[in-house]
């Protein structure tokens, strides 16, 4: 089994991402991966696949686990002690800022000789140093910890935003697409006699080759099998892109592949992923330009 | 780790939640996940693949043998998969939440069986045979639908 395309097609490389494989399968997944680009194309695009699955289901834990788990983790793992994390650090901004004070008080006790008052005020300055740097100590990491999460919510902020904003962009096409009635032409597609219910619309630019589909009523569909749009032009069926499981379910404008020229669009049941030809008995909807 | 807490601990809980379907239970998988994470970082290989899919790796095969370990797989059938995930759902705070929009998105791309498969596959703990014989379909049909769902995901981000 040398050819890669049959190694793809062979299942092996979900097994991997879903990590069903036995080790030695795994390093047989990663030889094949290593020796041909289209099979590491293909490992990555499942793996990015799986990625937005897991980040789609994301669930914050309750904010009071936050403190049981890294608790428990901390008490696992030892103390936060790698100088990567800004709590770590800490400690050692304490005793570098107490340092001068440290270095004070041994040579002004020897200078006094005859008095221990230096001392004495030394180890006073010493102790008032230490509180102070333990509370500045406190307050930082107070704000350390607030800048972390302001840090997420910023985060969070931006990313509904770009949600929206794209939102945006796909409602005002489609207003945009809807008020020019001059640009888009309206093409009702009445049911075929077999679906005498189903009722969908095209929007059609002529101009600028542009399709959109809006669909009133359409039948369920079997399992497998999507509903294709087609056009045709001079009585050739065009292949004009398959619908959405939100299109089919009436849910908003969808844009189909562009259309140089036709006269008739129709919509055909394909199995899922669509067919070169459409199959005429399924012929749904169909209607005139 | 607290940076990596803060970071990751939502999509990582929301994958084992839904493994393992109980809070309590979640949270200590989630803890083992994190000491695991910790004490094997060295081994984490950059060129095999990106960072958060190995961390999500590690607590998903977690999540799965705590599963295992308790046979609880007999009773997560199909249905009770989707009722969880639906109850779940509505159970979460209504307040706005991104996430919530790339759920409505995902579910939106897929139909139902392929979701139905990568369910199975992803938060069942079932392999790809044990996943046909479940839902009574051929092994090749549940590869298939496998692949163009995680295909049609990747497209999403790109």
């Amino acid at each position: 089994m040398e050819d890669y395309q049959e190694y793809i097609e062979s299942g092996r490389l979900e097994q991997y991402v879903l990590g069903e494989l036995s080790p030695a399968a795994q390093a047989e997944v990663e030889d094949w991966a290593a020796r041909f680009p289209q099979v590491r194309e293909e490992l990555e695009a499942l793996e990015a696949g799986l990625g937005v699955y897991a980040e789609a289901h994301a669930l914050a834990p309750p904010p009071a686990m936050r403190e049981r788990v890294l608790s428990a983790v901390f008490a696992q793992i030892g103390p936060p002690a790698a100088p990567a994390t800004p709590v770590a650090e800490a400690p050692t901004m304490r005793v570098s800022a107490s340092n001068p004070h440290v270095a004070a008080a041994p040579v002004a006790a020897p200078a006094a000789g005859r008095s221990s008052g230096w001392a004495i005020a030394a180890s006073v300055a010493l102790l008032l140093s230490l509180v102070g740097n333990a509370l500045l100590y406190s307050r930082w990491q107070q704000a350390s910890e607030s800048l972390v999460a302001l840090e997420n919510d910023q985060a969070r902020v931006a990313s509904t935003t770009q949600v929206l904003n794209r939102e945006l962009t796909d409602t005002r096409q489609q207003l945009h697409v809807l008020r020019s009635p001059d640009e888009y032409k309206l093409v009702a597609l009445a049911g075929t006699p077999t679906h005498p219910q189903a009722h969908a619309r095209v929007l059609y630019s002529k101009s600028e080759h542009r399709v959109y589909l809006d669909v009133q009523q359409l039948p369920p569909l079997p399992a497998g099998k999507q509903y294709q749009l087609w056009a045709l032009d001079k009585g050739k069926p065009i292949d004009a892109g398959m619908l959405t499981a939100a299109t089919a379910s009436g849910d908003g404008l969808q844009q189909m592949k562009d259309i140089a020229s036709a006269q008739t669009f129709a919509m055909t049941i394909e199995p899922t992923g669509g067919s070169v030809n459409p199959t005429l008995n399924t012929m749904t909807v169909v209607g005139n330009i | 780790m607290t940076e990596f807490y803060d970071r990751y601990s939502a999509a990582l809980f929301g994958v084992i939640q839904r493994i393992v379907k109980d809070d309590s239970e979640a949270e200590d998988v989630l803890q083992e996940a994190l000491v695991k994470i910790w004490n094997s970082i060295e081994s984490y290989d950059t060129s095999k693949g990106r960072l958060f899919t190995w961390v999500v790796n590690i607590s998903r095969n977690l999540a799965i043998d705590k599963i295992r370990s308790r046979q609880h797989r007999v009773s997560a059938s199909v249905q009770s998969l989707d009722d969880s995930l639906t109850a779940q759902r509505q159970a979460s705070p209504d307040s706005f939440r991104p996430e919530h929009i790339g759920l409505q998105e995902i579910t939106k791309q897929l139909v139902p069986e392929q979701r139905q498969v990568i369910d199975l596959l992803y938060f069942g703990g079932f392999t790809q045979s044990e996943a046909a014989e479940e839902l009574n379909l051929p092994l090749g049909t549940v590869k298939t639908r496998a692949r163009t769902a995680l295909k049609m995901l990747a497209k999403l981000v790109r």
